[in-house]
């Protein structure tokens, strides 16, 4: 099965960067010629763009949610942001257009997408680093990862 | 299940507070702000900024990119080779090739194509394709497609190029990557052709639309800026900045070192994000006119500050617009999207000429920089406006001072503006404030191609917008959210 690792966000905005840094370790402890694992900044249609002809794809991003934790792990499935659809104005599609998209041109879709997303704390400052919260999920989220690519 | 809310801080807010009447009184834009860019860059080494300043925004990360190593070029006191030039600007015309075919499809069509009172469920480029057919969707994917591996391959990476080097570029192109690059570039060229044929049959032959675009609602009579070269003709990639005001004359020519004597900033005390004006004019608040310092970079603001195209397809097409809409310059907002599929066009063409000129293959892509480096700033053009990056380092190249005018920032005033005049026309005391209304407004600055850096790649995946209406004594009559 070919099997995209896609860490999102920001490296040098904080929590934004977590995605990216679990994609790098995610790509350090596992090595299988099915699997890529990349990192993007992308939403939208190039997010689209990096997940076509793939058969499985993994995804890991900052969140906030209203009463979240930081550091908080959730994983969820696209279904779960399909109501985006009907709040979004056409400013950039969300995840579930993209893929209805590539859907409606025939494009090869993966039939698997998994989002693993870590509750952010700080998303507006410029660091390099996570916040100690966020730092301190890396290693569970890996575990997750990895657990899923064994799936 | 959970309830994302993407970035709590980092949605654009409007609020609109009206009068006694229910009449608007006052509209404020606000943008998020990502802090302390400046402080996060010193003591960091030149060189790395060009990899560094992408990262800002994950909408055009090859605009920084190229700003920065131009930066770098004048830092360092080095002239790229003439073939380094050359793969720098046919890299940066195939990101305006993508960059302006998703704002168009996904932002500026739906308005149009689906209309700009449809539900947002529909008014999406899912719409749009079921509209006009999935031949022309499929023709979007494979024009983005095509032009990001021009981008890889000359750039060394999808999305973030890893090429720009003080005095040069990191890699040649070989003869076989240049015949793919010119097939996609004269294929970029059939799309920029039949974009604007979507455009003449969607906008130009629908009245109502046209007259939408000609109203007074969406007009402002501003000053202009963009890039030209020595004959004065729209260029993306290097020159001068020339400025000409609302009737069209020259008010100033600079090269990018002297732009500090031609812009100022005004602040105001309700947002972070700064107001930058024509310094020689002065700031005299929110308003149009000769008097007023506001100016205006955006596709159309482009074609107005210069005298034409180099290319002819969209030279020809320069010249439709403007007898189109009555002479230069045109004030009108919503011509932007018009002026950004000519620049689509543009940049396709001037892809052909750049791949087929013989030096393109050339190894001679680098001058070694041998100066001590002190100061140094890079202009070009972004899809969404004039970027301009300063460094000062100490003689090491470690950065002592960064500045950075990105395109939505020079546009501010302008958008702030343009919304104001919107909500004024179109919120009148006893009418309902409805979607459809929300989405007028919007539409006010959705040609300024804006981008809420922080807002970008976000889950699940939106740029979110409120907007927040408050009745003569300051409590909140409605909200409308979108993406939030």
């Amino acid at each position: 099965m070919k099997t995209l690792v896609l860490g999102t966000g920001n490296p040098i905005v904080s929590d934004d960067g977590v995605g990216i840094k679990v994609a790098h370790e995610v790509a350090n402890q596992f090595n299988s010629p099915q699997v890529t694992v990349a990192e993007t900044s992308a939403a939208g249609l190039r997010l689209l763009d990096s997940i076509v002809g793939y058969d499985k794809v993994i995804i890991i991003d900052a969140i906030q949610t209203k009463k979240g934790r930081a550091g908080q792990i959730y994983r969820m499935k696209p279904e779960d942001f399909s109501f985006a659809k009907h709040l979004s104005s056409p400013h950039q599609i969300n995840l579930v257009t993209a893929l209805e998209l590539g859907k409606m041109l025939n494009l090869v879709m993966p039939q698997e997408i998994t989002i693993f997303a870590v509750e952010a704390k700080d998303i507006t400052s410029f660091s390099e680093k996570c916040t100690p919260e966020v730092e301190k999920a890396i290693p569970e989220v890996v575990k997750m990862v990895l657990e899923e690519l064994k799936c | 299940m959970i309830d994302p809310i993407t970035r709590l801080e980092g949605h654009g807010k409007i609020a609109i507070f009206l009068n006694d009447d229910g009449g608007v009184a006052n509209v404020y834009f606000q943008v998020p702000e990502l802090r302390g860019f400046e402080k996060f860059s010193e003591g960091r080494p030149a060189e790395d900024m060009p990899q560094i300043t992408q990262r800002i925004c994950g909408v055009c990360p090859e605009a920084h990119h190229m700003a920065s190593t131009k930066a770098l070029d004048a830092l360092f006191h080095v002239e790229p080779t003439s073939t380094a030039r050359k793969l720098r600007e046919l890299l940066y015309s195939a990101f305006f090739v993508t960059d302006h075919t998703t704002h168009f499809y996904i932002l500026a069509a739906p308005d149009f194509v689906m209309g700009p009172d449809a539900p947002p469920a529909e008014r999406n480029i899912l719409g749009v394709i079921a509209k006009v057919g999935l031949e022309l969707g499929g023709a979007v994917i494979k024009t983005r497609h095509d032009n990001h591996w021009v981008i890889q391959t000359i750039g060394g990476r999808p999305i973030h190029p890893c090429f720009g080097l003080p005095g040069g570029v990191s890699k040649a192109i070989n003869e076989e990557e240049r015949a793919k690059i010119e097939e996609i570039a004269k294929s970029s060229v059939e799309f920029g052709k039949l974009s604007l044929k979507v455009f003449d049959d969607v906008v130009l032959k629908n009245k109502e639309y046209l007259d939408m675009v000609l109203s007074d609602t969406f007009t402002h009579r501003t000053y202009y800026m963009g890039l030209v070269d020595e004959n004065n003709k729209v260029n993306f990639y290097d020159g001068k900045v020339r400025v000409v005001d609302p009737e069209g004359k020259e008010f100033c020519k600079y090269a990018p070192r002297d732009y500090l004597e031609h812009l100022a900033e005004h602040v105001e005390p309700w947002t972070y994000l700064k107001f930058p004006y024509l310094k020689k004019v002065g700031w005299k608040g929110f308003v149009d006119g000769k008097d007023s310092g506001v100016y205006r970079c955006t596709p159309q603001s482009r074609l107005n500050a210069a005298d034409g195209m180099t290319t002819p397809l969209a030279q020809e097409e320069y010249e439709k617009m403007y007898s189109t809409l009555g002479g230069k310059p045109a004030h009108y907002t919503l011509a932007t999207h018009w002026a950004r599929l000519i620049e689509l066009l543009y940049a396709a063409e001037r892809m052909v000429e750049l791949v087929q000129d013989p030096e393109i293959t050339s190894p001679d892509i680098r001058t070694i920089p041998t100066a001590t480096p002190d100061e140094g700033i890079g202009i070009v053009e972004a899809p969404r406006g004039t970027l301009t990056h300063h460094y000062i380092t100490d003689e090491r190249g470690i950065i002592k001072k960064c500045n950075l005018i990105v395109g939505t920032t020079n546009n501010h005033a302008a958008i702030s503006m343009s919304i104001k005049k919107a909500a004024v026309d179109l919120i009148k005391p006893g009418k309902e404030i409805t979607e459809g209304l929300l989405n007028r407004i919007e539409m006010a600055w959705r040609p300024y191609d804006l981008c809420l850096a922080c807002a970008t790649h976000s889950l699940p995946g939106q740029a979110p917008m409120e907007v927040t209406i408050y009745d003569a004594q300051g409590n909140e009559l409605k909200k409308l959210s979108q993406g939030i």
